[in-house]
């Protein structure tokens, strides 16, 4: 298999820095600091999630429904494992590896379905996961939810919005990092042979069932890695937080970045986390009731995310169809 | 992707945080006073968010058009958080920071509620009476933290045991809905059934949202349960009435406060005759009212171009203890000095028929009482006062 040359960097990618930080400082000046950098910690954890869709959506070809399942397996096992006593650093890997075994999980049903019905299997997993959650009461609280400490280590407590947005910024590179060296090796290639063509790629030698759960261990550990983070950032997490909704916003966050692309997630979670916000600062310029009509931001959000689709079908990261064909994608 | 870049951006974004100021002061800047809410305007308990937002915006303007409270204003701010603990912690440091909301009054939802009630009370905000099951909200006592919602757990083992005292029921069953809610209740009723020497016969749950509960029904009719508590809200309740009359089981039923609303009969029709509920406050019937509640009702409908219910009356109330307490803290109005002087007020019954509410330096729940009521002819009638 030849080495795909979109490894080289699109303009999207090359602007992003500058658009995040960019926006950033916008929001700064516009909103306050506190505002801003809490947005940033909530942008850079989606941006984590959303890579865990980008493997498994984009990389791989794989149609997957239920993300917020695996997010939520890495929010409980670090709530669970710092309740025990373990080091919020110490346990943000096991968070990792609690998505990545749902990952794992969730991925069985593709060595014999695929497509849409694959699809519904991963919805399936997801609701499994919520009711499973909801069930473990005398571990997780059930229904009721449970509270998650500041993110610490070695008596540092991340409990700013400055110190949270740094630690989430530190994870995401160093999670970019991972991803861009794992579509770099023969994974990468692997699972993009996986998605363009399985017949062929099995002609060529390439296992697809094992492709296949490789990109949803990889998707998983991202979600779950996310997922850990969450559970700081938010102080309480409960099953219904993870429902189905969470899951289409981050399908619908990696389509708006860009599926194929890295790039691509924070794009994404750029959208989602900062236009409903300015939607909600613009809203309080309206004159009168119009401020406060029930249900304005959705409709505006809505209507960015058609304009989005419309004008960038291939996601804000994503180039043209001729361009990814000519330098490849991924990165 | 080249590295160096992306060490870069990582580089230019950390200067950028550096540059972070610290979090706005909790304050009353010139004539006005922020007061926030993140609401639930969108999501699944919009059915409240709308009707409470709209109550709290009429008690302000009442009192704007007034002069204010000692020549200060209310604005308030609301922001919708769709029952999402993710949007609500944005909305909440918005309105600490851009907005410098003085108050938080009536957050709605407990995952909303839990994410973002440190924020507010460690900006030095004040966090009143969120709609919120959680004992979190009042308990252990926080100088800033105060609840006036009555916990399910308490006032419906109170329902429960006059319920068996009356009516001497011998196999009481639930329906719940499978969250923080349910549980709560589940516990009140578990109480309240060992207070009379009981235990449940049969208990069931849903999703929330769920539409048919004909499984759930079916089962409690073969645990042959003679009374059925609701642990849900209005449309699960109808459809949980209707489906037991379908099928012709004529079993009483109690539903919680948060299906005690004029929406249960309205929508429910003859297959709600007969439901009990508690009511934490009463619905405003227009057909009845004294001459204060239908002033206030007129008043209502000609601002908002809508019938007024019992979560529009809940939210007129919150607004009018803020601004009694913030009356009686006088001009120099701090965080502090409002929250000492909310310590030691009682808010006595009302017009409206709400119960008295009473805060202590010890207690920061100003209730814990509901009473019952009925569905007769179409309309919820009041058949307790509260019970202790």
């Amino acid at each position: 298999m030849s080495r795909v040359r979109g490894v080289a960097r699109p303009a999207a990618l090359r602007l992003l820095p500058w658009a995040l930080v960019l926006a950033l400082a916008m929001a700064m000046l516009a909103l306050g600091a506190d505002y801003a950098l809490g947005k940033a910690t909530l942008v850079a954890t989606y941006a984590i999630a959303g890579l865990g869709v980008v493997i498994v959506v984009g990389q791989a070809g794989q149609i997957g429904l239920g993300q917020a399942a695996l997010v939520a397996l890495g929010a409980y096992a670090q709530a669970l494992l710092v309740g025990a006593g373990v080091p919020p650093l110490a346990a943000l890997p096991l968070g990792a590896l609690a998505g990545a075994l749902g990952g794992a999980l969730a991925s069985l049903p593709a060595r014999r379905l695929g497509g849409l019905y694959f699809g519904m299997s991963t919805l399936a997993f997801a609701l499994i996961v919520e009711e499973a959650l909801v069930r473990a009461e005398p571990w997780t609280q059930g229904a009721a939810g449970m509270a998650v400490g500041a993110f610490a280590v070695l008596g540092w407590r991340a409990a700013s919005t400055l110190e949270q947005a740094a630690v989430s910024l530190a994870v995401l590179a160093l999670a970019l990092v991972a991803c861009h060296r794992l579509l770099r090796s023969r994974h990468g290639r692997a699972w993009r042979a996986v998605r363009d063509d399985e017949v062929a790629a099995a002609a060529c030698g390439v296992a697809p069932a094992a492709v296949k759960m490789q990109a949803f261990i990889v998707g998983g550990a991202l979600s779950g890695l996310a997922g850990a983070l969450y559970a700081h950032w938010i102080g309480f997490i409960s099953p219904e937080q993870f429902g189905l909704v969470f899951s289409f916003e981050l399908l619908m966050l990696a389509f708006i970045g860009g599926a194929r692309r890295l790039a691509g997630a924070a794009w994404g979670a750029l959208v989602i986390v900062v236009i409903p916000q300015l939607i909600a600062v613009l809203r309080d310029q309206l004159p009168g009731d119009w401020a406060r009509a029930a249900g304005l931001e959705l409709v505006l959000f809505g209507a960015v995310i058609v304009a989005v689709v419309l004008l960038r079908p291939a996601g804000l990261a994503g180039g043209s169809a001729r361009s990814d064909a000519a330098h490849g994608d991924g990165a | 992707m080249r590295f160096p870049s992306v060490l870069r951006f990582f580089r230019g974004a950390l200067l950028a945080l550096s540059a972070a100021a610290l979090p706005a002061a909790a304050e009353v800047v010139g004539d006005e006073i922020v007061v926030g809410t993140v609401s639930d305007l969108s999501g699944p308990i919009a059915l409240l968010g709308v009707p409470v937002r709209d109550g709290m915006l009429m008690r302000f303007d009442e009192l704007n058009a007034a002069g204010g409270v000692h020549g200060r204003k209310i604005r308030l701010v609301v922001e919708d958080a769709g029952y999402d603990p993710k949007r609500a912690v944005l909305a909440a440091r918005k309105l600490v920071q851009r907005d410098r909301a003085f108050a938080f009054i009536a957050n709605m939802g407990t995952p909303v509620v839990m994410a973002t009630m440190p924020i507010i009370v460690d900006a030095g905000r004040l966090h009143l009476f969120p709609f919120s099951p959680h004992r979190a909200t009042y308990e252990p006592l926080h100088p800033l933290k105060f609840q006036n919602f009555a916990p399910y757990q308490d006032y419906m083992e109170a329902a429960t045991r006059h319920m068996l005292s009356t009516q001497g029921y011998e196999r009481t069953c639930l329906l719940y809905q499978d969250d923080d809610y349910g549980l709560e209740v589940m516990k009140g009723v578990e109480k309240g059934l060992a207070a009379n020497g009981r235990e449940l016969v049969e208990r069931t749950s849903y999703k929330r949202g769920a539409t048919d509960l004909s499984s759930q029904i079916a089962r409690l009719r073969a645990a042959r349960c003679d009374f059925v508590v609701l642990a849900t809200v209005v449309r699960e309740t109808v459809a949980a009435m209707a489906e037991a009359r379908k099928i012709g089981w004529e079993v009483d039923m109690l539903v919680t406060a948060s299906g005690y609303s004029a929406q249960t009969h309205e929508l429910g029709g003859e297959a709600v005759e007969g439901l009990y509920g508690v009511s934490v406050l009463p619905h405003p019937y227009a057909e009845g009212a004294n001459s204060q509640l239908a002033a206030w009702i007129e008043r209502y409908r000609a601002r908002f171009k809508a019938e007024p219910n019992v979560w529009s009356v809940m939210g007129y109330t919150l607004a009018d203890l803020f601004v009694r307490t913030a009356e009686a803290t006088g001009p120099a109005l701090t965080v502090e000095a409002f929250a000492r002087t909310l310590e030691g007020m009682e808010f006595t019954r009302d017009y409206f028929g709400s119960p008295s509410y009473r805060f202590t330096p010890q207690d920061h729940l100003g209730n814990r009482y509901g009473r019952l009521a009925q569905i007769r002819n179409g309309r919820w009638e009041l058949i307790t006062d509260y019970l202790q």
